[in-house]
């Protein structure tokens, strides 16, 4: 079985349409195993109810944002392994930065093909 | 482009539309003194999450110039400027451009460069320098392998044991009063009710019962114990006890979750990384759910019942996140699809009336099984009915947000400083109507600036201030919507309207008339008040023109006007297009609807209650006051004038500004729903008639305007006074 196959991932963005274009992405990619969450605090929820491998957020969103939620997974017994993907609109040097120090295992710029979201998931955990 | 993506497109056409409207919301904030980062953020974020979409669509014109408004938004975020009145008027000006260009973008074209090239000046002006692009080369960011990575996969079966999360659990104590018993409730049937949300462990406590001889029936001694798992929430729960609420001690509260619960992440206070990354602050509240409190002791007795809610029901609410609200779950649905389920509850009242009028008149009894199911078979009618209107119900908010554009355009245009308020956007009203009122209420808002408000010199004279005032709010009143459009300027020039008049021939010179008979002169087709035709008013669009589209949604438009002080319209709307209640009458061989919403009071006449007054005036006493009577058959020239009016069956009419006429009609057979067929298509604005309908037995009847007919009928009467031996015939419709 290849690794995409069995790999669960976490969308979390607050605009529906980010939501759709990242899960569009990823199955364009073969992964099969998707959920999504429209904030930070529906994606602590959901990752408690279906755990996932990785979490792909969007950097700016309303209340918590995508490092205060990496900040939380990391707090987390069993979350703080997941893996973290930070989507952003810009790298901005203060974004990148605090990220490395909470543990963000990776990022990608806006906007992207799925190619480039394929390349940053394998940055992560191989060939999928 | 795939079908997925093209639906991810149209959809972000969609939510482009609602950030940009809680982009307004966030600038009208602020120029209302709001300074808050949050505030700003609001802005920001909108302008941000446009571009971030844009750009996976290629939408280049779109992202450049978001990306331009983003900068300075940016730059106001961080506090390198500060937010004053130009730099607010830009805004809003960028927020207006924004709208175009997503409305361009969606429909594969662009604007053009003159467009967008002032505003982007100012942009580039508003900020000193671009700023330095700080972002990270991403050679500089080495990617941090997954820990967990195949390992990670066979927690999988460790993590998937979990399972759900627990069901949640309540702990219940109910404890009828007497009352309870008196008033014909049965505890067993809201026993009944909590067993089918889950499994219910139920036990009475009998140990206050005394033995027999001293037992007292008028005592409330039972209470019962619950322990329900379910969920359907607590709101749920306490629902069930609706009906007996004030008659009984009730307490309902959430028990410990026994259910595994080790995923779940615990989330301390976080600090606010550190200042320069703006983060929000975050006031969140842990994700599990909050530690309730132990249930109730057993052994108490008499424990008072908490108020309204427990501590964990508000633990529940704010939850769900720091500062914003959780936006309630919506479905997105083709307008078609409604539509059609408009049409067919239409279709479905009319043969609803068409059952209940022939099992009426089969001659069933009242009470037989079939009269009575047709009677919930109505009530369940109307119920869809007004939840499917419910549906095409909109706020009016985006139609004032459009109108703040306007103002803002047309203030600048005529070189005037206005401030738009706006009150009651939420208040709710037909599709519709709120896309057929965009264009007379353009029309009236720009009137209010460019006519209604004096120049700025004239204000500061006048002792106002200089900035001009419009004023648009909606309300609901008497089951209509009423939307104001009110200004602070100068009123109407009386005189000056009524000379126009008589240049223009529209009345007899030296006519002698009401203040509120000259206000609306303004609605009479050809009544042009631009002395100098400005820009913005003189675009062959006349008050009549405006009076015309609200007729023809069902509506009314009316003035009041205070010289020096201002003038107010008020148009007041049909909450839906599609049905309405009316009063079914009779008059001569044709049956006539007349909406309910017209008809103050029915009374029937005695003898000698009319009196003449003038040449064919009659007025009728109606408590303290005299009211005119019109008698419908004549004036719609079914049958003659009758000799008298004893025992006639009136209806009294009133209009929104509070005058009253008595309406004579022959018999008044029904009080009934009926579904609004339009004639305008067909035969375009009769007077007196707003629509059609198909009554139970197939008829079709005529819906009347009750007001419209007044308004023309007592008009005629003033001004060509018909000779009094051969009375109204003259005024038959044509």
């Amino acid at each position: 079985m290849a690794l995409r196959d069995q790999l669960r991932i976490l969308v979390v963005d607050d605009m529906s349409t980010s939501r759709g274009l990242i899960t569009q992405a990823l199955e364009t990619i073969g992964i099969r195993n998707i959920t999504t969450a429209s904030d930070g605090q529906g994606a602590l929820k959901s990752i408690k109810a279906s755990p996932v491998h990785i979490v792909v957020s969007d950097y700016n969103m309303p209340g918590m944002d995508g490092l205060a939620l990496l900040h939380a997974l990391r707090q987390g017994p069993k979350t703080k392994g997941v893996g973290f993907l930070l989507i952003t609109g810009r790298a901005d040097r203060a974004i990148i930065e605090h990220g490395r120090k909470l543990g963000m295992n990776n990022y990608l710029k806006k906007p992207f093909e799925a190619a480039d979201l394929k390349s940053a998931i394998e940055a992560m955990v191989g060939r999928l | 482009m795939s079908d997925a993506m093209q639906e991810i497109r149209a959809s972000f056409f969609v939510e482009c539309e609602e950030l940009l409207e809680s982009l307004q919301d966030g600038l009208q904030a602020m120029q209302d003194g709001a300074t808050d980062t949050e505030t700003v953020n609001i802005v920001f974020r909108a302008v941000h999450s446009i571009k971030g979409g844009a750009g996976a669509f290629g939408l280049d014109q779109l992202v450049m110039f978001a990306h331009s408004f983003e900068t300075v938004m940016d730059e106001l975020r961080a506090g390198r400027i500060t937010a004053d009145d130009n730099l607010l008027a830009l805004f809003f000006q960028c927020g207006d451009l924004l709208l175009d260009l997503v409305r361009a973008a969606r429909d594969d074209t662009e604007l053009s460069e003159d467009q967008l090239a002032p505003v982007l000046k100012q942009l580039g002006e508003a900020v000193d320098l671009e700023p330095e692009d700080e972002e990270v080369d991403p050679a500089e960011f080495t990617p941090m392998a997954l820990s967990l990575d195949l390992p990670g996969l066979d927690d999988m079966a460790d993590l998937a044991e979990v399972g759900p999360p627990a069901t949640p659990r309540y702990h219940i104590r109910f404890s009828p009063q007497h009352d309870l018993y008196t008033s014909g409730n049965e505890p067993l049937f809201l026993l009944r009710a909590l067993r089918d949300f889950g499994q219910a462990q139920i036990t009475c406590v009998v140990g206050d019962v005394p033995l027999i001889d001293k037992y007292d029936q008028a005592q409330n001694l039972l209470t019962w114990n619950i322990e329900l798992e379910s969920d359907v929430g607590e709101d749920m729960i306490r629902e069930v006890f609706d009906f007996v609420d004030g008659l009984c001690k009730l307490s309902i509260e959430p028990m410990p979750q026994t259910g595994t619960d080790v995923l779940a992440p615990t989330l301390p206070d976080l600090d606010p990384p550190s200042a320069e990354d703006a983060l929000p602050p975050l006031d969140t509240a842990p994700v599990d759910p909050a530690e309730p409190d132990p249930p109730a002791p057993e052994a108490e007795t008499t424990e008072p019942a908490p108020p309204s809610k427990p501590a964990s029901a508000t633990t529940e609410s704010g939850k769900s996140g720091g500062n914003s609200t959780a936006p309630k779950p919506t479905v997105r649905v083709d307008l078609e699809r409604i539509d059609r389920l408009v049409n067919l509850v239409g279709e479905l009242v009319i043969n609803q009336s068409m059952l209940s009028q022939s099992v009426a008149l089969s001659g069933l009894s009242g009470n037989s099984q079939i009269a009575a199911g047709l009677d919930e078979f109505q009530q369940l009618t109307r119920d869809i009915q007004d939840s499917v209107m419910m549906i095409r119900a909109q706020p009016v908010k985006s139609l004032f947000q459009r109108m703040a554009r306007i103002v803002r355009e047309s203030a600048s245009d005529v070189g005037k400083t206005v401030r738009l308020r706006t009150e009651g956007e939420s208040t709710e009203i037909d599709k519709t109507v709120i896309e057929r009122l965009a264009d007379p209420l353009t029309h009236m808002i720009r009137n209010a600036v460019d006519h209604g408000l004096e120049s700025t010199e004239k204000r500061l004279e006048a002792g106002k201030p200089a900035e001009g005032r419009v004023n648009l709010t909606a309300s609901h009143r008497s089951g209509r919507v009423v939307i104001e459009v009110s200004d602070d300027g100068g009123g109407i020039n009386r005189p000056k309207v009524k000379s126009i008049a008589e240049e223009k021939g529209l009345i007899p010179p030296d006519q002698t008339m009401s203040d509120s008979d000259i206000d609306n002169l303004l609605f009479m087709p050809g009544f042009s008040t631009a002395s100098e035709i400005s820009n913005l008013s003189g675009r062959g669009v006349g008050m009549d023109v405006v009076k015309n589209a609200i007729s023809s949604l069902g509506g009314r438009i009316t003035i009041v006007s205070d010289p020096g002080k201002g003038t107010t319209f008020s148009i007041s709307l049909p909450l839906t297009l599609a049905v309405l209640d009316g009063m079914v009458v009779r008059v001569g061989t044709e049956t006539l609807v007349v909406p309910l919403s017209a008809i103050s009071e029915t009374l029937s006449l005695r003898a000698g209650d009319s009196r003449t007054l003038g040449p064919n005036t009659q007025v009728v006493p109606v408590r303290d006051s005299f009211v005119p009577l019109i008698d419908l058959g004549t004036e719609l020239g079914y049958i003659a004038p009758r000799e008298s009016y004893e025992g006639a069956i009136v209806l009294l009419i009133s209009q929104e500004n509070g005058d009253r006429a008595a309406m004579v009609v022959d018999a008044i057979e029904d009080q009934r729903q009926v579904v609004i067929k339009g004639l305008q298509d067909s035969y375009g604005h009769v007077p007196g008639v707003a629509a059609a309908t198909i009554l139970g037995d197939g008829q079709i009847a005529l819906i009347l305007d009750p007001i419209d007919l007044l308004t023309n009928a007592s008009g005629r009467s003033r001004t060509e006074t018909a000779p009094s031996a051969e009375p109204e015939t003259a005024e038959v419709h044509p």
